[in-house]
C-alpha cells in the first residue's frame, strides 16, 4: 500500500505534469505539439486497457476495434452536422453501446478464451468498415472537411482532458471497492464471487468504460488527421502498443501507463526516424523483454527500491 | 448453374476437405504444444510463413520444386523449434497463461516486421503445378491435390509417431500429467523440446504446401492463426486427433459457404464457428477444460 506520503508525491508529479502540459502550446513549435498530442493518445489508449486488462487480468487483444469504431462514428457525427465536441460524445457513446453486449458475451470466457475471442475482434471491425459502402465509403475512406474541424489547440486540450480523465478514472477505480473487486477477479475470479463479489457486473462495467475512451479519443484521431480508412482506423499495430505500453510502464498501476506511454513514444520517435520500418519489431523486442525479465513493468523498479523489504516482489504480471 | 447438381456438390467437398487437411496439418502442430506444454504459440503461423518463404526462396534462387524443398526446409525448421523452445518457451512454461500468450504474441510481431524488412509487403507465390485433374465431370485443382493429401499423410504420420512409437507414447505421457511421466523417468524438458520442434516443423510443411496454393505476404499469418484457434477449440484444445477434424470441418464448412454464399462470408467463418463454440462451451468444446 502506498502511505500517505507516497500519494503526495503522485499528486504533485501529476499537477506539475498537467501545468507543463498545458502550457507546453505556448513554447513549443508544431511538430512537437502533434508529438505530444500522440503521446496523450497513447497515455488514454494505454489506461483504457490497463483498466479492463491490467486490473481484471482480462487481457484483450482487440481493444483497438472500439478506437475504430468512435473514428468511424465521430468522423461521420460530424459530417452529418453535429458540432465537434457532440461529435466525440457520439463516438465514445457508440463505442460503449457496442461493448455492452460484446461484454456480456466475451466476458464469460475465462483467460485465453476471452483473449482468443478479441483477437479477432479488430479484424471484423475492419471488414465491416470495408463492406458497408454505403455508411463508410468503403476502401475509399472518409475525408472530413477542414471548415468542420476544430483547431489544433482544441484537439491538442481535448486529447489531455482524455488522457486526464482517464488516468484519473483509473486512480480513482484503484483506490475505490470497485477497483478491489476487479484485483480480486484478478487473483482467483472463484473465490471472489464465492465471497460475494458481484463478477459479471464488474466486468461488464469495467469492460464499457474501457471502451468509451477508446471511443472518444479514436473521435478525437479522425479530427486529428481529417482522413480515416478501415485500415488506419482498425490498425492493428495500435493493438500493440497499447499492451506494449501498459506491460513497460506496469500493469495494473496508475503511473505504469503514463511513464510507459513517455517511454516507449520518445523510443519510437527516435527509431521511426533511424529505422522507419523496425520500429515495430522492436516493439515486439520490447514486449518479450519486459514478459521475461520485468514482468512488474518499470513502476516495479521504483517501487521495489523505496520499498527494500526482502518479502517485496514485483506483481506477476496478469 | 444450379448449385445442388451432385457433380457441384461432390466438387465442393472435396475442395474442401483438400483445404481441410492443410489446415488440419497446421492446427495440430498448435494443439501439440498446447497439450504439453499449456502453452498457446501466438507465432505459431508464422513458423508456417517461415516455410512458405523458405520455399519461395529455394524456388526464386535454385529453381527447387516446393516438394524437394520439404525435404530440406522440415529437418531445419524442426531444429529451429527445438532450440526456440530451450531459449525462450521454455521460461513460459508454467508461468501464467497470459505470459506465454504475450511472450508468443511478442514472437508473433518481430517474425512478421522481420519478414516485412526481408519480403515487403507484396504478394508471393510458388506458380509450380498449373490446372487440374479431369475425374469424369470433376476439375479437381492439381495444387490443391497435391497440398492436400501431403498434409494428410503428414498428419496421419504424426498420429502413427505419437500412437505406436516409445517417444510419442512419452510425448502422450507428458501432455496427460507431467509430473507423473518426470516420476516415470522421461525427461520432460527433451520431451517439450522435441514436440516444439515437432509443432514447427508442422506449421513449416503446411508453410511449404502453402506456398503452392496461396499467395501470401509476410501478415498473412493472422488469418491463419485466426483459423487454427477456431479449430482447436472445436476439436478439443490439447486434443491431437481433435485438431485433424476440426480442420476438416472448418475447411468443408469454408468451402461451402463460398461456393453457395460467398468466399467473403467464407472467411468470415472461421471466427462465426469460434464464437459459436465459445458461446455454447465458454471452456471449449472437448479436450483440457480447465487451463
Amino acid at each position: 500500500m502506498p502511505d500517505l506520503n507516497q500519494r503526495m508525491i503522485s499528486v504533485w508529479a501529476g499537477t506539475v505534469l498537467v501545468g507543463l502540459a498545458m502550457l507546453a502550446p505556448l513554447g513549443v513549435n508544431e511538430y512537437y505539439q502533434s508529438f505530444l498530442l500522440q503521446v496523450f493518445l497513447v497515455i488514454a489508449l494505454a489506461q483504457a486497457w490497463n483498466l479492463i486488462s491490467g486490473m481484471t487480468g482480462y487481457v484483450s487483444f482487440g481493444h483497438a476495434a472500439f478506437f475504430g469504431v468512435g473514428a468511424y462514428a465521430g468522423a461521420l457525427f460530424l459530417t452529418w452536422g453535429f458540432p465537434w465536441w457532440l461529435a466525440i460524445l457520439k463516438g465514445a457513446g457508440v463505442a460503449a453501446l457496442l461493448a455492452v453486449p460484446l461484454g456480456f458475451l466475451t466476458l464469460r470466457l475465462r483467460g485465453p478464451y476471452f483473449a482468443i475471442a478479441m483477437l479477432g475482434l479488430n479484424e471484423v471491425g475492419r471488414i465491416v468498415a470495408t463492406l458497408w459502402v454505403s455508411l463508410t465509403k468503403g476502401g475509399t475512406g472518409l475525408t472530413l472537411s477542414p471548415t468542420l474541424l476544430p483547431s489544433l489547440d482544441v484537439k491538442y486540450f481535448t486529447m489531455l482532458a482524455l488522457a486526464l480523465g482517464a488516468t484519473l478514472l483509473i486512480a480513482w477505480i484503484h483506490r475505490s471497492r470497485f477497483g478491489l473487486e476487479l484485483r480480486a477477479i484478478r487473483e482467483d475470479e472463484e473465490a471472489a464471487e464465492m465471497v460475494g463479489v458481484n463478477t459479471t457486473r464488474n466486468k461488464v462495467t469495467a469492460f464499457v468504460l474501457s471502451a468509451l475512451i477508446p471511443g472518444a479519443v479514436g473521435a478525437v484521431y479522425a479530427m486529428y488527421t481529417s482522413y480515416i480508412n478501415p485500415a488506419s482506423a482498425f490498425d492493428h499495430a495500435r493493438n500493440i502498443e497499447m499492451i506494449v505500453v501498459v506491460l513497460f510502464g506496469g500493469s495494473g498501476t496508475v503511473w505504469g501507463p503514463i511513464i510507459g506511454a513517455a517511454t516507449v513514444m520518445v523510443i519510437r520517435e527516435m527509431l521511426w526516424a533511424q529505422f522507419p520500418a523496425a520500429h515495430l519489431a522492436a516493439l515486439g523486442v520490447l514486449l518479450l523483454v519486459v514478459v521475461l525479465y520485468l514482468p512488474g513493468g518499470l513502476v516495479s523498479i521504483v517501487r521495489e527500491r523505496q520499498q527494500k523489504r526482502p518479502d517485496a516482489r514485483p506483481g506477476e504480471s496478469p | 448453374m444450379d448449385l445442388l447438381e451432385p457433380e457441384i456438390l461432390l466438387q465442393l467437398l472435396i475442395n474442401g476437405l483438400l483445404a481441410g487437411a492443410l489446415y488440419a496439418l497446421l492446427a495440430g502442430g498448435l494443439n501439440l504444444i498446447f497439450g504439453v506444454m499449456r502453452v498457446i504459440n501466438i507465432a505459431h503461423a508464422e513458423f508456417m510463413l517461415i516455410g512458405a518463404f523458405g520455399a519461395y526462396v529455394l524456388f526464386n534462387v535454385f529453381g527447387l520444386h516446393p516438394l524437394l524443398s520439404l525435404l530440406i526446409i522440415v529437418p531445419a525448421i524442426f531444429v529451429v523449434g527445438y532450440y526456440f523452445q530451450r531459449v525462450l518457451i521454455e521460461r513460459v512454461v508454467g508461468r501464467p497463461m497470459l505470459t506465454s500468450l504475450l511472450a508468443t504474441y511478442g514472437v508473433s510481431i518481430i517474425l512478421i516486421n522481420v519478414g516485412l524488412l526481408i519480403f515487403s509487403a507484396d504478394f508471393k507465390s510458388v506458380p509450380v503445378l498449373q490446372g487440374s485433374f479431369l475425374v469424369g465431370e470433376l476439375a479437381i485443382s492439381k495444387p490443391r491435390t497435391v497440398a492436400g493429401l501431403v498434409s494428410l499423410i503428414l498428419s496421419v504420420g504424426v498420429y502413427l509417431f505419437l500412437e505406436r512409437t516409445r517417444l510419442g507414447k512419452a510425448v502422450r505421457a507428458v501432455s496427460e500429467h507431467a509430473q507423473v511421466a518426470q516420476i516415470c523417468g522421461i525427461d520432460v524438458r527433451q520431451i517439450r523440446m522435441l514436440t516444439f520442434g515437432m509443432a514447427a516443423a508442422m506449421a513449416g510443411a503446411a508453410g511449404v504446401m502453402l506456398s503452392i496454393i496461396y499467395s501470401f505476404w509476410p501478415g498473412s499469418g493472422v488469418d491463419f492463426i485466426q483459423k487454427c484457434f477456431a479449430i482447436i477449440i472445436i476439436g478439443g484444445m490439447g486434443n491431437f486427433v481433435g485438431a485433424l477434424y476440426g480442420g476438416i470441418l472448418l475447411g468443408v464448412v469454408e468451402s461451402f459457404v463460398g461456393g453457395f454464399i460467398s468466399t467473403q462470408w467464407a472467411e468470415a467463418m472461421a471466427y462465426l464457428l469460434l464464437v459459436a463454440v465459445l458461446l455454447i462451451r465458454p471452456t471449449g468444446l472437448k479436450g483440457v477444460a480447465r487451463a
